[in-house]
């Protein structure tokens, strides 16, 4: 039988694989000093912490809460429709801006490759054109890459695992800046010109994240301008309210979907969810694809014609020709299976890389120097593709934008081309669209294998790109192979058309990857216009989703895990019962009395190892060294401007301060407050008192101690709290429960597991 | 015979005697409507292959436009209610008038045969006649120097015509791109993103005897540097992540212990758990 504190040892580090370090810690008893560990998933960071979602209802809170009177409140409801048509207009105008600007590089660079290509096909020499196109690719994904690593970090990948934490209640740093959204805007366009394996699709949702949170403060820090508007929004309730609208107005404008968006942000962002709610995200998704339409109309030429709706359109399905029938309902099944599989195949691949980089690449110039590897051998795979493809098709009568010749006869082009020399998008769209007999199956099954490896390669690059087009372009191609040879085994049934079921594979694919179901089924309804497929895809992508699940779990959620991001589901574990409060709380906790010496305030703010955000208020008796009974609760960031404005009770009684401290004077420090290492506190001061009565939230949250886990857990998750007070039978403060302490139990393979601490 | 039985069930009915007849101008206009047609359709369909629509064929389109377009304008000389749009056109379910008229139009619109034509649609524009011309003088090039060779009776051997009409074959295609880039500065639209079927013809038609039957675009395939060039980018990653793997610190984290109440029962149930 273990004795307790040697298993607990073992429970905290269980999860490492070096059995022998076990052996080493056990004897040496490394108690005080902290133990270093490779990273792995079993982890949880404390660089992220909790925003606060439950308003401090503080005296001045309530005072000016009280003094709004009805009509006021109306003003405020009608601020939030403006705020949601602005958030929408923006979001759209940045997607047409991402749109244009793609097209046109992307459009330049492929007929620059083209005409070498062609030139050097009559005269020898394709090794240069190959070198060209690596080198161009090489170089266009340098730049993406390098503004991300070195300037902003946050902005790689597709920003939906970001946005997810952030509505789950967890603050990523700089994760809704105004900087973010400029690098991820070029980012996501270097990249696509760059010729990634990657889409601009994804990260709309953070672009129209940053672009609501942005919004709705009516001000930028990074560009020091206060425009003195929507400051009833500038709390981290609010705030969240708006990054969801601007999620589903992200998709919303990236797919032509507003219901989608919706209920995207229904799926798989929001953690915090009602009717009013709902509505003022609907509007944003609305104007925001109505303003990605007009614009892109009038940019196309033929303005106020409104029916391209998204950065990516599918193009219409001929719903004469692709009926469906019984027959075919247990092969979409089927094919809802295969995504499954390949998508679980890509999440797990993903997994060991995403591993790798974060222990080994984990430089900024190794990340950039990545980066470009992947883009020239993106490049050098293609053109490998191209080359060696005889896969030839007549010009006439296809719309092929760039047509390489190659090796094929004049008049004819390479079909390899079709699919690596475009855009992804166009890709997709040519898959789903082309005449039956436009590829043949060694090159979809080429194609296939290649560009699987690459996405999954590519996906976890520090550059910003989506991955939703890369899994529909994979899934178009098996899908459209899975098409063709149906039609074989069945000798050319009319219903066995390829392009429908490379809609199927698309759906798939991406299904297995990122296991959406409801919205990923109402998005691809709305891009392809299509009611008719309704079914067939919603099928497609429960089955695809039940058997990823039973692999890996889908993308976005492994790599928040990856991140050590203190996530909470929405339930706790289901084994969890027979944990209580008194085990899961920390302690013992830090406590202010109600009236406190300013330098004893000083000290703990500025102690480096206990970093402590919230702050229980007890009643000040300052002869008992007893903790005694709860009071109210204090933030640290109240308690910094606090000391800024120097409220102190021998200044009051001066009468020193000028004006009274309002809830205005902890607005404009928000979000970003001053670390306490910024406020000068002089010698004299410290001796002074300071008051809390009035700043602290008087009414906290409590629990008992033998209050369970899961209650617990609804309690925090539900309301969104930040703290949660621990209090005895006499109202006495024994613990503290906060968010890594719910986040580190996990259910795993072998039942409840406990994530460590880390620091990173 | 059933005329007449019919005009009896009709008077059965109670309808007037004289059946509401076609008068005579409608008559003449309908007449010259269907031989046009038939003259339309037998040039299509002679033409088809090779494709000479567009040259052979625009005199007799235009003939039946206008026809058409008579009868759809003519109003019969008796009243108003009785012109010959609306008994030649509108009175049957059938409207074979309209459905002739209809297919006719969208063959043309088909073949882009407005593309090769003068404005006013009147003979081949300068292009088209220009492009014909060099397609013709290539032909013959082919021909020429393909009856020197029939001698040999090697059909393998084409080196001669690759030789000889290479010059006009360049000048051919160069013509038929240049052609085709200034449609499609012209036109925005999908449909007339082609040049008129003669011309797109035409070219098929020559570029497959020059690089199928003649083989002579033969272009240099170079595998030797391409394989050399991108197996040293394939090869680049593996170095990459083989030094990072060796020579980069790895990342350690540092654990932190969180300051619990150590509690006997609640350990041993997640022990019970873990076993």
């Amino acid at each position: 039988q273990l004795t307790p504190s040697s298993f607990l040892r073992i429970g905290q580090l269980s999860n490492v694989d070096l059995n022998e370090d076990i052996h080493e810690l056990e004897t040496e008893i490394p108690r005080q000093r902290p133990n270093e560990i490779p990273h792995n998933e079993k982890l949880l960071s404390l660089k992220y912490e909790s925003l606060d979602y439950d308003n401090s209802e503080n005296q001045l809170f309530l005072e000016e809460e009280r003094r709004i009177n009805h009509a006021a409140f109306r003003t405020v409801e009608i601020k939030r429709w403006v705020i949601c048509a602005m958030i929408g207009i923006l979001t759209g105008l940045v997607a047409c801006f991402i749109d244009i600007v793609v097209e046109n590089l992307a459009g330049l660079k492929y007929r620059v490759v083209k005409d070498n290509i062609d030139k050097f096909t009559a005269k020898g020499g394709l090794s240069f054109s190959l070198l060209l196109w690596a080198t161009l690719n090489a170089s266009v994904v340098m730049v993406g890459s390098v503004i991300v690593a070195f300037i902003e970090p946050v902005a790689a990948g597709s920003g939906i695992p970001q946005i997810k934490c952030y509505l789950n209640g967890v603050k990523i740093p700089h994760v809704v800046r105004l900087k973010t959204l400029v690098i991820k805007v070029c980012g996501v366009i270097l990249s696509v010109v760059g010729g990634l394996a990657v889409g601009k699709e994804g990260p709309m949702i953070h672009s129209g994240s940053v672009i609501a949170a942005g919004i709705s403060q009516g001000r930028s820090t990074s560009l020091k301008r206060d425009f003195k508007i929507f400051e009833y929004f500038r709390r981290d309730t609010e705030k969240r309210d708006f990054v969801s609208a601007g999620a589903a107005a992200g998709v919303s404008a990236a797919f032509g979907a507003p219901v989608g968006g919706v209920l995207f942000s229904l799926e798989e962002g929001a953690s915090f969810w009602n009717q009013f709610l709902t509505w003022r995200i609907f509007f944003a998704s609305m104007i925001s694809t109505f303003t990605l339409n007009s614009v892109l109309s009038v940019y196309h030429g033929n303005a106020w014609d409104l029916s391209s709706p998204g950065l990516i359109n599918f193009g219409r399905f001929d719903s004469e020709k692709m009926g469906y029938t019984i027959q075919e309902i247990p092969i979409f099944i089927f094919m809802g299976v295969v995504g499954g599989i390949l998508g679980a195949l890509f999440n797990a691949l993903n997994y060991w890389l995403t591993m790798f980089r974060i222990r080994y690449i984990h430089r900024p110039c190794l990340q950039v120097v990545e980066a470009m590897l992947v883009a020239a051998v993106t490049a050098t795979v293609g053109f490998v593709m191209i080359y060696c493809s005889r896969d030839c098709q007549p010009i006439q009568g296809s719309s092929v934008a760039y047509p390489l010749q190659l090796f094929c006869a004049d008049g004819e082009y390479n079909s390899m081309a079709t699919a690596f020399f475009n855009t992804p998008e166009k890709s997709v769209v040519s898959l789903f669209h082309d005449p039956p007999g436009s590829y043949n199956p060694m090159t979809l099954g080429m194609f296939t294998l290649m560009y699987f490896f690459l996405a999954c390669w590519t996906y976890g690059l520090t550059v910003s790109a989506g991955v939703f087009i890369p899994s529909l372009l994979i899934g178009a191609a098996w899908g459209r192979l899975f098409g063709i040879s149906l039609s074989y085994l069945t000798k050319g049934s009319i219903w066995a058309d390829p392009g429908k079921y490379a809609l199927m594979g698309a759906a798939a694919q991406l299904g297995g990857i990122v296991r959406m179901t409801l919205s990923l089924t109402v998005i691809m309804m709305e891009a392809t216009g299509n009611v008719t497929y309704g079914f067939p895809i919603m099928l497609v992508l429960m089955t695809a989703k039940i058997v990823g699940d039973y692999f890996v779990e889908g993308l976005y959620d492994m790599h928040i895990q990856l991140q050590s991001v203190p996530f909470l589901h929405w339930e706790a574990p289901v084994t969890s019962h027979s944990l209580t409060a008194r085990e899961v709380m920390s302690t013992p906790v830090t406590c202010l009395r109600r009236i406190e010496r300013v330098g004893t305030v000083v000290d703990i703010l500025s102690d480096t190892s206990s970093n402590h955000n919230g702050f229980p208020v007890v009643e000040s008796n300052p002869d008992t060294t007893q903790v005694a009974g709860l009071r109210g609760l204090i933030l640290r960031s109240q308690l910094i401007v606090l000391l800024k404005h120097k409220v102190f009770v021998e200044r009051a009684n001066l009468n020193l301060v000028q004006r009274r401290l309002k809830l205005k004077d902890f607005r404009d420090a928000y979000p970003r407050f001053p670390p306490i290492q910024s406020i000068h506190v002089s010698q004299d001061e410290r001796d002074c008192m300071i008051d809390l009565s009035e700043f602290m939230n008087p009414s906290p949250y409590t629990v008992p101690q033998e209050a369970s886990l899961p209650r617990v857990f609804k309690l925090f998750r539900a309301l969104g709290l930040r703290h949660l007070v621990v209090v005895d039978n006499r109202n006495e403060v024994v613990g503290m429960v906060t968010r890594k302490d719910l986040a580190r139990y996990r259910l795993g393979k072998e039942g409840l597991e406990e994530l460590s601490l880390a620091q990173t | 015979q059933l005329a007449e039985e019919l005009a009896e069930e009709l008077w059965d009915a109670g309808l007037p005697g004289d059946l509401p007849e076609l008068e005579p101008e409608c008559r003449s206009l309908l007449a010259a409507f269907a031989e046009g047609s038939a003259a339309l359709t037998g040039c299509l369909g002679r033409r088809a292959r090779p494709v000479r629509l567009c040259q052979g064929c625009h005199g007799h389109y235009r003939r039946l436009l206008a026809q058409y377009g008579s009868i759809a304008r003519a109003v019969g000389n008796s009243s108003e209610s009785h012109n010959c749009a609306k008994s030649i056109l509108t009175s049957d379910r059938l409207q074979i008038v309209v459905t002739l008229s209809e297919f006719f139009n969208e063959t043309w619109e088909a073949a882009n045969c407005a593309n090769c034509l003068k404005n006013n649609s009147e003979g081949l524009s300068n292009s088209t006649e220009e492009f014909l011309d060099l397609f013709n003088k290539s032909l013959t090039c082919f021909e020429h120097n393909l009856q020197g060779q029939a001698i040999d009776l090697s059909p393998n051997n084409y080196t001669e015509v690759c030789k000889n009409c290479n010059e006009t074959y360049t000048k051919l295609n160069d013509l038929y791109n240049h052609l085709q880039r200034m449609n499609r500065q012209g036109g925005e639209s999908a449909h007339s993103a082609h040049l008129c079927i003669d011309v797109e013809d035409a070219m098929n038609i020559t570029r497959k005897l020059w690089s199928r039957t003649f083989n002579c675009s033969l272009p240099c395939s170079d595998t030797v540097p391409v394989i050399a060039v991108s197996s040293f980018i394939l090869f680049l990653p593996i170095v990459f992540y083989l030094s990072s793997f060796l020579h980069s610190k790895q990342k350690k984290r540092i654990l932190i212990l969180p300051k619990r109440i150590q509690s006997n029962a609640s350990l041993v149930n997640i022990q019970e758990k873990y076993s």
